[in-house]
């Protein structure tokens, strides 16, 4: 039951952190959205966030790829490590970052073009390879995501033809395409189906022996199954963070048990 | 477990809820349904009869000499050539000039102006523009190409087409970009994609239908426009595709001959306008292809 935070269980390293936030503060305008946040993404792990809506959860994701810096007036201060850098440093290339610190979003967002180019998009940015290189990466990664056999017959046919739950696992593959580090997840079955949210969540653990993962969930459940350790956000407040089991059965704060028990939220 | 339901709350008098009320509803919903319907059969017979009066007119017109000879005068056998390769050369270059400056600066309002002050003025510029009368359109590249050059030109007339061109492409790309859920492009940003990559492979991409079909459409809005011509290119009653010198189009020829006492004029007018209708027409169904084609593609 009460398992040390770093376990090693599963014979991966998981004393290693992928990403580390320290003291981090987030403003939209004037309004102070994230508060005094320190945080850590064990690698290889998934690490859950929850909490109810608005209380910055989502935020705090988007800071991790910058993807914050799309719209003006929104900042943030602190520090968020990764690979020996803070990447708030606005001398940080964000298209590198982001291409290691890969996003998949709540809707599935097919870009208008065939199965094949929504993944082989994100590799060409930042790779030349050749046409069988780029054949083989894009057959990886379909399987990786069990799509490969559904689709392998129309990889030139419009990714807006796929199904819901493909388009979403064709999002996953297109971002894991790219080889990031990181997984950010901003709740990424909320638009599916259960048994399309079964097959993301058995995705996920697959996954995490490869990819340290990041979700964003309104799913306590999800939460509970999926990740390795969890995190609650109030009102822009990391109130607590600890092993799901933990979490939970035996939460410390009273806000965590509070929402935890469906009293708000 | 419910119980069953009592036998009196069968006849409990639902059905008749509203009264009244509902009876005087049901009569308004047919009474406007009716007007809907008699506004659309007006509508259909004003567009067919102008159809069938352009077909059985101006098919009498529609032989070889007709596309092989230019203008000429009455009685003597002469055709639109000139007028049909005139308007398609001024159009087809007002095409070609204001689509890429059309786009480019309805790109640029959709995603680098944010609201700027610059932007403002472009918009409101643009947006003047599609509502100028097309007549000051003319006089305006009178005043600035055609007087100092000292002579009428099919250049003038490009432009002045261009200048009607431009705003409709602007306001279709810009609207069209806009259309472009803002998912799809931070899941592109997200890929680590520059802004230009997202603007080009993705939001461009995806608004593509939409734009070509603006594009066309505003094709078929200058393929008809007489007024900006007469001050421009003015006309010319003999075969020119020499765009520093004067040119024939067919609104300035049908302008010109369906008010002649000629019968032989009078019919080439007729014949000129059918060919029109029937470009602008196969341009709109071409337009609605282009967007269904792509929009099913979509799904």
């Amino acid at each position: 039951m009460n398992k040390p935070i770093m376990d090693d269980t599963t014979g991966h390293d998981t004393g290693t952190l992928a990403l580390a936030i320290r003291n981090l503060d987030f403003w939209y305008g004037s309004n102070h959205a994230l508060k005094d946040i320190s945080l850590d993404f064990p690698a290889r792990q998934v690490t859950g966030m929850i909490g109810p809506s608005g209380c910055g959860k989502s935020t705090l994701l988007r800071i991790l790829n910058r993807m914050y810096d799309l719209y003006p007036g929104q900042r943030a201060t602190g520090e968020v490590l990764f690979d020996g850098r803070n990447i708030l440093s606005p001398s940080l290339d964000v298209n590198v970052l982001r291409s290691r610190i890969g996003m998949v979003f709540q809707k599935p967002t097919p870009f208008p073009m065939s199965i094949y180019d929504n993944i082989a998009f994100g590799v060409r940015l930042h790779e030349r390879l050749s046409r069988t290189d780029m054949d083989q990466r894009v057959e990886g990664v379909l399987r990786r995501v069990a799509l490969w056999n559904e689709v392998k017959d129309r990889l030139g046919a419009s990714a807006a033809a796929l199904s819901g739950g493909q388009q979403q696992r064709l999002c996953i593959a297109r971002t894991i395409a790219t080889r990031p580090e990181i997984i950010l997840l901003d709740e990424p079955t909320s638009a599916l189906d259960p048994i399309s949210t079964a097959r993301i969540e058995e995705l996920l653990d697959e996954l995490k022996q490869e990819f340290s993962i990041a979700i964003v969930t309104h799913n306590l459940q999800q939460a509970a199954r999926c990740a390795d350790r969890v995190a609650f956000f109030y009102m822009g407040e990391l109130v607590e963070v600890d092993t799901a089991d933990k979490m939970f059965t035996a939460p410390h704060a009273k806000r965590t048990q509070d929402y935890i028990t469906g009293r708000f939220g | 477990m419910m119980s069953a339901p009592q036998s009196q709350s069968i006849d409990a008098g639902g059905w008749q809820r509203g009264g009244a009320m509902a009876v005087r509803r049901r009569l308004v919903e047919r009474f406007v349904s009716l007007l809907c319907n008699v506004a659309t059969v007006v509508v259909l017979f004003l567009l067919f009869s102008i159809l069938w009066t352009l077909v059985t007119q101006g098919a009498g017109g529609l032989a070889l000499p007709t596309f092989l000879h230019s203008t000429a005068s009455p009685g003597t056998g002469g055709g639109l050539a000139n007028a049909i390769i005139g308007s398609c050369e001024q159009t087809g270059l007002a095409a070609l000039i204001g689509t890429p400056v059309g786009m480019m600066a309805g790109i640029y309002l959709s995603e680098f102006g944010q609201d700027g002050r610059i932007v403002m003025l472009v918009r409101f510029v643009s947006d003047m523009l599609l509502s100028v009368p097309s007549i000051l359109v003319g006089l305006f590249i009178y005043l600035i190409i055609v007087e100092p050059a000292g002579h009428f030109s099919g250049m003038a007339g490009t432009l002045a087409l261009a200048v009607l061109f431009i705003p409709i492409v602007v306001r279709t790309t810009e609207d069209m970009l806009r259309l472009v859920p803002r998912a799809m492009r931070e899941a592109a940003y997200a890929l680590g994609a520059p802004g230009w990559r997202v603007i080009l492979s993705v939001c461009l991409r995806s608004a593509r239908g939409g734009i070509m079909t603006g594009i066309l459409l505003a094709l078929a809005r200058i393929s008809g426009e007489t007024a900006p011509l007469l001050f421009t290119s003015l006309g010319n009653l003999n075969w020119s595709t020499n765009l520093n010198e004067p040119m024939a189009s067919l609104p300035v020829t049908i302008y010109q001959y369906a008010g002649s006492a000629y019968d032989d004029w009078v019919q080439m007018a007729w014949t000129g306008a059918l060919l029109i209708t029937v470009a602008v027409l196969a341009t709109n169904i071409l337009a609605r292809w282009w967007l269904t084609r792509n929009g099913s593609a979509q799904q």
